[in-house]
């Protein structure tokens, strides 16, 4: 069965469809079943990949610049969600102030900001920045704010019963209560952030980033230099989300006690 | 004031206030007035476009939201029928997990406006393009779903039906559809959801005339900010509306119906 004891085993288990794939892939342009102009064999995509790194050396460059942007509106947009749910779950009246507004804004598809920050920022790392903080703020604060209220109540009254302020319990019983539900949503707001990027830098990238690697391509053909951000952007999404946030919820849930018997 | 009609108040007075100090702002002169714009300009933006006909008489607004709706639906339509097929598949056979799901799972991070550009090489500028992203975005909600639906059924239930003598249709369409339906409804929801923002993102690089995403864009093109606003707006209001009067009602009629809410009851 699968085990954390054969990590080896359970990688092979997971390259191994992706082999075959990519293999049967090859065989089907080499053998010209489909037209190599419009759907390129993984042994041109990857001389393209090397082309990119090392004969005109974006790749890394555009990578770089993306994971910059993506943390940048992370970070505020983690720290602002954050603030503002464990603010509506705690109080009444926060709540019943911006909880129909932030039901409306999390249904406004991130993208549509997108224009509207054309318009009146302009081009470049701001209006990406920012539209990677709507598209991760607005769910933050919704996990965040569920997180705090699914704190028992008597709990509350424990800790108050026993002498504690507000501030007190707010730091030894709600954050913590509502840690396990912000960390699950930090988690889903990596991807969000990660899908804001790509669909921004589409839009309003003036000469770097992934997604404006994707989109310049278009004018060129280089269908082959498509691909490969598509790769770029599957393999860069699953690091984040598997490397970075697991280890923080690891490390963070599992230290505050929230994770039973471990 | 009746519970219900005090919850209604409730709930709009936030936005009222907020629509209230935006319209403030703009007439007070506190920012630039032309891109703050203002409720009442994007709401006289986008009366404009309503009035405004085509050369068949139709609304121009009409046919931008019919065609983001319709390209929705079309690219739930096809990622249903993909997406319950690959699901069903998996749930039912362990080796078909096993090798798709690490080939979905490294499709799935990649979003649908990613793909546009590929699209677009191969179907062209247009509704065909818009429909194949939103149907790649919608389909991994659904297969994931479908097969979680499908590995929770009862195995005893099969076997039952079975020896009750149910042909293999039978128990496929009487069995397992019934009770994979509450995941896969789960899936269609979350497909969607993500639909619908593909939709939108792709028609504001690769729609040729219609849709709310060409709409906002083509705004941005003529710098109308008053109109940006309208089109965001009016995008939540059709993604709010469909969600409640469609999908919610769908996942009621069809899962309660085949009595997969509450068992007890029956």
């Amino acid at each position: 069965m699968r085990t954390s004891s054969q990590p080896f085993t359970r990688t092979l288990r997971f390259l191994y469809p992706l082999v075959v794939v990519v293999a049967l892939w090859q065989l089907v342009v080499s053998l010209g079943v489909v037209d190599s102009s419009v759907m390129p064999a993984p042994a041109q995509i990857a001389a393209r990949t090397a082309a990119l790194l090392y004969v005109q050396p974006v790749l890394l460059l555009y990578l770089g610049v993306s994971l910059y942007r993506v943390a940048a509106g992370f970070a505020l947009g983690s720290v602002v969600g954050v603030a503002l749910g464990v603010l509506m779950g705690a109080g009444t009246t926060p709540r019943a102030a911006l909880k129909p507004v932030l039901d409306f804004l999390i249904a406004v598809p991130t993208i549509c900001w997108v224009p509207l920050l054309l318009v009146t920022i302009g081009m470049g790392d701001a209006t990406i920045i920012i539209a990677v903080f709507l598209g991760c703020v607005f769910p933050v604060a919704y996990t965040s704010m569920n997180g705090v209220r699914s704190v028992p109540g008597d709990v509350v009254l424990a800790a108050r019963a026993m002498g504690a302020g507000r501030a007190a319990i707010l730091r030894y019983v709600l954050v913590p209560g509502a840690l396990p539900s912000i960390i699950t949503g930090l988690r889903l707001a990596v991807g969000y952030s990660w899908r804001a990027l790509v669909g921004a830098e589409m839009l309003a990238a003036a000469a770097s980033g992934i997604g404006y690697m994707i989109y310049a391509a278009r004018a060129f053909y280089d269908v082959n230099a498509m691909f490969v951000g598509l790769a770029v952007i599957s393999i860069a999404g699953l690091t984040m989300d598997y490397v970075v946030l697991g280890a923080a919820e690891r490390r963070t849930v599992q230290r505050w006690g929230m994770v039973s018997g471990t | 004031m009746s519970p219900r009609a005090w919850r209604v108040v409730r709930w709009a007075l936030p936005i009222v206030v907020l629509l209230t100090a935006w319209e403030l702002f703009s007439r007070l002169g506190v920012a630039d007035s032309i891109l703050l714009s203002s409720p009442s300009q994007s709401l006289r933006a986008i009366a404009a476009i309503a009035a405004t006909q085509t050369s068949g008489g139709h609304s121009v607004l009409l046919l931008h939201v019919l065609s983001s709706v319709g390209a929705l639906a079309a690219a739930l339509l096809l990622a249903s029928f993909a997406g319950v097929l690959v699901g069903a598949l998996m749930g039912f056979n362990n080796s078909v997990y096993r090798f798709v799901d690490p080939l979905l799972t490294v499709l799935m991070p990649v979003p649908g406006i990613a793909w546009a550009p590929i699209f677009m090489l191969w179907l062209g500028f247009g509704t065909p393009t818009i429909v194949a992203a939103g149907a790649l975005a919608a389909f991994f909600p659904l297969a994931y779903n479908t097969a979680t639906g499908v590995r929770s059924i009862d195995p005893k239930l099969l076997l039952v039906a079975r020896s009750m003598g149910a042909s293999r249709l039978r128990v496929l369409l009487s069995v397992c559809l019934p009770g994979a339906a509450p995941a896969i409804l789960t899936g269609l929801s979350l497909g969607f959801a993500r639909g619908w923002r593909t939709v939108i993102a792709v028609e504001m690089i690769a729609a040729r005339l219609w849709g709310l995403g060409y709409m906002i864009m083509e705004a941005r093109e003529y710098l109308r900010p008053s109109l940006i606003y309208g089109g965001i707006i009016l995008v939540a209001i059709v993604y709010l509306l469909l969600e409640r009067l469609v999908v919610r009602r769908l996942e009621k009629t069809t899962v309660e119906r085949w009595g997969m809410v509450s068992p007890l009851e029956t």
